[in-house]
């Protein structure tokens, strides 16, 4: 069975442009529209790369992100953050948390700011995957 | 003591008595005849006369008419024959102050001229009166006459027109401001006009009634607030007015009506709109730019999926497999043939279902372009609203029903709650259809992005009458509402807490749109607990 993606993003466009990204280098997609949802993807469906958007109502980004990182379940999962926000904006924002929060959680194993070329995201896929 | 002048034709009296006079304190002169005494007063001014009346030549009562036509003010004693009253009575009418008999008694004498002397003192101080008090008018009228200069020049002057009436409701000013104002020049309007004619509607009644006594002790009659006159041309001139009644103690003397002219404010308040629109609009390149980024984005991954979709075409695919379709209608069916063919199928459904959702991606962007677009263009365009009498209820259910299928999709309850007593009023349909759909839509989005999961979640949209023609729509809801910092920034350009789903523009539309009709908006939020937004319309034509 080909190694499932899960993509996580509240813009159906976004969902949509990507899945077709991974289907297209031979992977299947799995898409959940928020954090919440994709927590339950990632226990149900166990996918072997995690492509999440920061930018989603609820923060349900940053909490799924910051979820991923710190249970043992899922933490060896690797995570491309694909935003809308520049990275140092985004790491800015995780150390001020590490600072309010628990503990220190560490970077995303990628980090892809949108807009991104279908080539430069399947290129990427492939890096985890294969 | 006074100078005195003797008139006497004996010289013995002229001696003794001169002596005795210049003794009491008296300056004395003499004459020697009526006519030496008339030469001499003529050079000299004495303010008493002393004369005999029996003199040859120019007798006394000669001498005091002369005198007296010279100078009425002198007091003149005249001496008389022992007995001759007829000249006494005749000196007194002429105008002599007193009188003696002969042979001359010093205190008669004296006396005599004292009581001139007392007369002459009053008369001194009667004139001192008469002059001081004639100064003192003189001074006051002066002053009168500058106040009243001052004050007519401070209402020439004015900025604000003046208009006074008397208790005949004439005109009786009507300063060069009004004429402004009103068109009319002063003569025109004392000549020919009264109050009725240039007060705004129902003001003369007031004013009628404080007369007439209907209405007693009313002091202001209106009191400064936008008010609409006509001018001599037809033009409504907005004007800031105020008027009161004109009392002398008790009693209604006449009317004063301000008026300042607010032409002036009125187009510097649009030209301030249009120009804050403007720079909004500058602003909104900006927003804009970011906007049709996104757009722009997904517009370029619907291209790509259509593009790999029709690279991955089935007949490329079935080409590269080299099936002879012609070939495959034989019975019976080689079982890899059956496979491969199904294979192809499945791969070429799988392909055009790629293609439908490619182009459905480039379709939903096109609509956002053009929802974008069309956003901007309400916002910025001057528009009247395309009045009919409609409604408001259709305009709630059709909202209602469009949203209807998504508030499902996230259990959210849509109430409506219309009042089905509600009749037609004025409004623009399409504009109030979007204005409700946007806060429907928002309403909705409140509960989606609400964390609260236990919440039922509710939109209610309600109808109702508002005033006496008017009428109210609300948008309630229990979703996520907002804190101080979002709704103070509620009106601003392209703020949205929706991320790429909303253009930022819509709440402003709204307004927009609410505000052309006449209506106002208001908006009640409690953060966690929910949002209500009101829209009333005032229902007449604006």
């Amino acid at each position: 069975m080909a190694k499932k993606v899960l993509i996580v993003d509240d813009d159906v466009d976004v969902r949509t442009f990507v899945s077709s990204v991974v289907e297209d280098i031979g992977y299947t997609p799995e898409i959940a529209k928020d954090g919440e949802e994709g927590i339950g993807k990632v226990k149900e469906k166990k996918p072997a790369l995690i492509i999440l958007d920061i930018l989603m109502p609820k923060e349900s980004g940053i909490k799924m992100y910051r979820t991923l990182k710190t249970d043992s379940q899922f933490s060896d999962i690797p995570v491309i953050v694909h935003s809308g926000i520049a990275k140092r904006t985004f790491l800015r924002s995780q150390k001020a948390l590490d600072e309010f929060g628990d503990q220190p959680v560490p970077e995303p194993e990628a980090y892809l700011e949108k807009p991104v070329e279908p080539e430069e995201l399947g290129a990427m896929i492939k890096k985890f995957l294969s | 003591m006074s100078k005195l002048l003797l008139i006497d034709d004996e010289e013995g009296i002229r001696k003794v008595f001169s002596i005795s006079l210049k003794s009491d304190g008296y300056d004395v002169a003499t004459a020697a005849s009526g006519q030496q005494g008339i030469d001499l007063f003529q050079k000299e001014f004495f303010p008493i006369v002393l004369t005999d009346i029996k003199m040859p030549g120019m007798d006394g009562i000669e001498v005091l008419r002369r005198i007296k036509e010279i100078n009425p003010e002198v007091e003149v004693i005249v001496i008389t024959g022992h007995g001759d009253m007829e000249s006494a009575i005749q000196s007194l009418q002429l105008g002599a102050s007193d009188f003696l008999t002969k042979p001359m008694s010093n205190q008669l004498l004296s006396i005599a001229l004292k009581r001139a002397e007392e007369r002459l003192k009053t008369k001194k101080t009667l004139n001192n009166y008469a002059n001081d008090l004639w100064n003192m008018v003189k001074e006051k009228t002066e002053e009168i006459k500058r106040r009243y200069e001052f004050e007519d020049k401070l209402v020439q002057r004015s900025i604000d027109g003046i208009v006074a009436t008397d208790k005949e409701e004439n005109i009786i000013i009507f300063n060069p401001a009004a004429e402004e104002i009103f068109g009319y020049t002063e003569n025109e309007v004392k000549s020919a006009m009264n109050a009725g004619d240039l007060y705004p509607e129902g003001i003369t009644q007031k004013i009628s009634d404080v007369f007439s006594g209907k209405n007693r002790k009313v002091s202001d009659i209106f009191v400064g607030d936008e008010a609409s006159v006509t001018a001599k041309s037809g033009e409504a001139v907005p004007v800031r007015f105020s008027c009161a009644m004109l009392y002398e103690g008790d009693k209604p003397i006449g009317s004063v009506g301000f008026f300042q002219d607010l032409r002036g404010i009125k187009r510097l308040e649009k030209e301030l709109i249009k120009s804050e629109r403007l720079a909004a609009i500058g602003q909104t390149v900006a927003g804009l730019a970011h906007g049709v980024k996104n757009i722009l984005n997904g517009l370029k991954g619907g291209v790509y999926i259509v593009n790999t979709a029709l690279k991955k075409g089935a007949a490329d695919w079935a080409a590269e497999n080299k099936i002879d379709y012609s070939k495959t209608s034989a019975l019976p069916l080689q079982p890899r043939s059956l496979k491969r063919i199904i294979n192809i199928n499945n791969e070429r459904e799988h392909q055009q279902k790629k293609l439908k959702t490619g182009w459905e991606m480039v379709e939903r962007n096109i609509h956002k372009v053009s929802d974008l677009v069309l956003d901007l263009l309400s916002y910025s365009k001057e528009r009247e609203p395309e009045y009919e009498k409609y409604n408001p209820n259709i305009i709630g259910d059709e909202v209602c029903d469009l949203m209807e299928s998504k508030a499902k999709e996230y259990d959210i309850d849509l109430i409506r709650d219309i009042d089905r007593e509600m009749g037609k009023i004025y409004l623009d349909p399409k504009g109030i259809h979007s204005c409700l759909l946007n806060l429907v839509s928002n309403a909705i989005d409140a509960c989606i992005f609400d964390s609260d999961t236990q919440k039922l979640w509710y939109v209610k949209v309600r109808t109702r009458h508002e005033n006496e023609s008017g009428v109210a729509f609300e948008v309630i809801d229990n979703g996520c509402g907002m804190g101080e910092e979002t709704q103070s920034k509620l009106f601003a350009e392209f703020f949205s807490t929706k991320g790429t789903r909303g253009t930022g523009l819509g709440l402003l539309v709204t307004q927009k749109i609410v505000n052309e009709h006449g209506g106002t908006m208001d908006v009640v939020s409690q953060l966690g607990k929910g949002t209500t937004f009101t829209i009333r319309l005032p229902g007449k034509k604006v």
